[in-house]
């Protein structure tokens, strides 16, 4: 053990003794980790069949027309709509698929939307008939005087019922912090839909009024007793405007409607967060393969040959040699957490981290060993480790959230390191804790010892 | 006693390549200085590697201090301390580090260790320079340290493969004065070299070595008389598959010395080639290989012979 230990303070003073060691270590990963989080920090770029859900819960007219945004022309391509039914049940399963990365938004349409929207729509639709906004101009229904009483009595008092109820109606977006790119294309969506709606209100206003405006001209609506209401409704008609802009993560409407993106853990997606796991991970690829390395650059510089004629059992030189490779790693990842989490960033639950820490550069020193027992030369081991350590981490998820890969690449990139770094960390990001994260952390440590066996048989080759 | 034995050592690298080294065998007697001597890949590093337990011998025998090679690895490694042809320390280390660290893998500890470093740090003049790192000593200074290493722990034997390699005149004669203070110290020392006149200085014996076989062994004295006496006859056969049978024939014959296969080709130690050659020819038609090609060769690899004559 004391050998062990000897070969280990060795490893580390060599490693950390290395400026060059040192700047890819340390200082790249954390440098690119802000410089991602800044570039990506409000979302991303654009994608497609992106698995939403959506429960309407509404049973007017207006959010039929809501749901069709998802079908029009041009955002088809985008989105892979499964319309759920309005039931707890299915609102659980759905929030359940989401929470477990299946679906990246659940779109949740209020029970009152369309009375919020548009409350005049009740009374409208009943005299006026559920087709009434395809009037054209001129045209006039058939109504008895109390029609047309109840009817411009309707419209007038909900054009001048203010103020607006104090909490408006939310249209929420259920979604994982991992589809954040997705998340923010189906936001834009929404909004567009409800955008929509506005204008569609607002012409329904229009073509009541003319119909109002057109029977009081002809005389044959009585207005005695309305004159003040007459009034407000010259006000009002003054009054309509333009449509309102899209807002952020949450937006308000003058129509009492508001926009609201959740997620399962309350904590959103963060790039910075993400960032600094991933490039964590990354570079940590980059430092134990680079360590793998240097036991053929021993190999061939004759320190490791001189080791093996020291009185010690060579499997003693052999795992102090690797330990001190993970250890270095170790420490690499425990600077990184603590630096990145300076600048704002969160890994989760700190005990959960530092376990999957050490099971994370177990698993990387691994592949190390795994590709040091089988290169010829540091030269090849070298290449071959950064071209692994690349393809992993694009495979993986260090540069697109790891969702929005490709169901394949997500699968044949479970035979690197770096994809379960990515997991288990985005987990304990979103609020998962430890017991959550063992299935993850075992998927880990299988891959570890796969990677060990396949190394000794390598150095069996290369040291018999 | 003899502190090393070899007999009839081979090691092979692949099963169907040549022998590296070649049915080598000789001792070491405690307190001598024995010299390989041979040019570069005759296999004197490949013979240092298999004692020394760094490689396993494909067949034959090597004791150290009377540990098998084979079976008792940690007690020949306890008996023994290598000094390797290339620098085999840690640049970004001190070469206070480098002593400490190599000297805590050979199980030195507390004031053991620290004497020893301070022993080694004084007789190689590096006591001022400890704490710089070696990446900024001179060759001569890695070479010195290189050397102080391998006698940590003062080992019975002490190996040193080629240590004068690419140094300076003034390191070269520190380290050659420094092999034979260990003789006075009672160490016994094996030592490999391409250059005659340092295994002259130095050996109390030396063994010639090349392509993996020990072509001569005794003193200094033996092997000129040796050289002086015997002359190398080469020979090439048009059919090249019969070579070895050849070999075995030739090396019945009286007078031959030694016979052995090198290159394709079969080299004869004899007293006289000019004499001998009618009747080697002879065993080659007896064998029906028809007018072998036959040429004088050297009494020695090119190296030594001006240095010997």
């Amino acid at each position: 053990m004391r050998k062990l230990w000897i070969l280990i303070l060795k490893e580390i003073r060599l490693t950390f003794r290395d400026r060059g060691l040192i700047i890819t270590m340390l200082v790249t990963p954390l440098v690119i980790t802000l410089v991602i989080a800044g570039a990506f920090g409000n979302g991303g770029s654009g994608l497609s069949d992106i698995p939403v859900i959506l429960i309407n819960k509404d049973e007017g007219f207006l959010s039929e027309e809501l749901v069709n945004v998802f079908a029009m022309e041009g955002v088809t391509p985008l989105v892979q709509l499964e319309v759920a039914p309005n039931s707890k049940e299915a609102e659980a399963a759905a929030r359940a698929r989401v929470e477990s990365d299946d679906v990246a938004v659940l779109v949740i349409i209020p029970s009152d939307l369309t009375s919020r929207l548009y409350p005049f729509s009740e009374t409208a639709q009943e005299i006026l008939g559920v087709d009434f906004e395809t009037w054209g101009e001129g045209e006039t229904p058939e109504l008895t005087e109390a029609e047309w009483q109840a009817l411009s009595m309707a419209y007038v008092q909900s054009q001048i019922q203010t103020p607006a109820p104090s909490e408006p109606a939310e249209v929420v977006l259920y979604a994982s912090p991992d589809w954040r790119i997705s998340t923010m294309i189906v936001k834009s969506i929404v909004t567009q839909g409800l955008t929509q709606l506005q204008l569609t209100t607002q012409g329904y206003d229009a073509i009541v009024s003319r119909i109002i405006r057109a029977q009081m001209a002809s005389g044959d609506l009585s207005m005695s007793d309305q004159d003040n209401a007459q009034a407000e409704l010259a006000d009002t008609f003054a009054g309509f405007g333009g449509s309102q802009g899209a807002a952020e993560l949450e937006q308000s409407y003058d129509l009492p409607i508001r926009l609201r993106i959740k997620s399962p853990s309350g904590r959103g997606f963060s790039w910075l967060s993400y960032s600094a796991a991933s490039q964590a991970m990354l570079f940590l690829m980059f430092a134990i393969t680079s360590g793998g390395r240097t036991l053929l650059a021993e190999q061939e510089g004759g320190t490791l040959p001189r080791l093996l004629i020291t009185p010690n059992p060579p499997l003693t030189i052999l795992l102090g040699k690797m330990a001190g490779i993970a250890v270095t790693g170790l420490m690499q990842m425990l600077l990184l957490w603590g630096a990145t989490s300076l600048v704002g960033a969160y890994w989760g639950a700190p005990v959960a981290v530092a376990i999957s820490m050490v099971v994370l550069v177990l698993c990387a020193s691994g592949l190390g060993a795994f590709i040091s027992a089988w290169a010829q030369s540091p030269g090849q081991a070298g290449a071959v480790g950064t071209a692994f350590s690349l393809v992993a981490a694009a495979l993986s998820g260090t540069f697109v959230p790891r969702p929005n890969m490709p169901a394949w690449g997500q699968t044949v990139s479970l035979v690197t390191p770096n994809a379960w770094g990515i997991e288990i960390f985005s987990n304990l990001q979103n609020g998962k804790s430890l017991q959550e994260i063992l299935p993850l952390l075992g998927g880990a440590l299988a891959l570890t010892v796969g990677y060990y066996i396949l190394s000794l048989i390598g150095f069996r080759r290369q040291f018999k | 006693m003899a502190l090393v034995k070899v007999e009839d050592l081979v090691k092979r690298y692949t099963p169907e390549g040549p022998n590296a080294v070649d049915g080598i065998s000789f001792e070491i007697q405690k307190g001598e200085i024995f010299s390989l001597l041979g040019p570069n890949g005759a296999g004197k590093t490949t013979a240092i590697s298999v004692i020394s337990t760094l490689l396993p011998p494909t067949s034959g025998e090597a004791y150290v201090n009377g540990h098998d090679v084979r079976t008792e690895p940690m007690a020949v490694r306890q008996s023994l301390g290598v000094v390797p042809q290339d620098l085999a320390l840690y640049g970004n280390l001190t070469g206070l580090e480098n002593l400490r660290f190599w000297g805590e893998m050979r199980g030195l500890t507390g004031a053991t260790l620290k004497r020893e470093i301070d022993e080694k740090l004084e007789l190689t003049g590096l006591t001022e320079r400890a704490g710089d790192r070696v990446n900024t000593y001179s060759g001569g200074m890695k070479r010195r340290l290189n050397l102080a290493v391998g006698l940590l722990g003062n080992p019975p034997l002490v190996m040193l493969d080629e240590p004068t390699v690419a140094i300076d005149p003034q390191s070269r004669r520190y380290i050659l004065d420094w092999v034979k203070r260990m003789k006075d110290e009672g160490l016994t020392v094996l030592y490999t070299t391409h250059y005659m006149e340092e295994a002259q200085e130095l050996s109390d014996r030396i063994g010639i070595i090349d392509h993996g076989e020990l072509i001569a062994l005794g003193t200094l004295d033996e092997l000129i008389q040796l050289v002086g006496q015997q002359e190398t006859l080469m020979l090439q056969l048009w059919q090249g598959d019969g070579l070895a049978d050849f070999k075995e024939a030739v090396q019945a014959l009286e007078d031959v010395d030694q016979a052995s296969i090198r290159e394709g080709m079969l080299v004869i130690n004899v007293p006289s080639a000019e004499a001998m050659l009618p009747t080697v020819l002879s065993q080659a038609s007896a064998l029906d290989h028809r007018n072998p090609r036959a040429e004088p060769g050297d009494r020695l690899p090119a190296p030594y012979r001006p240095r010997l004559a």
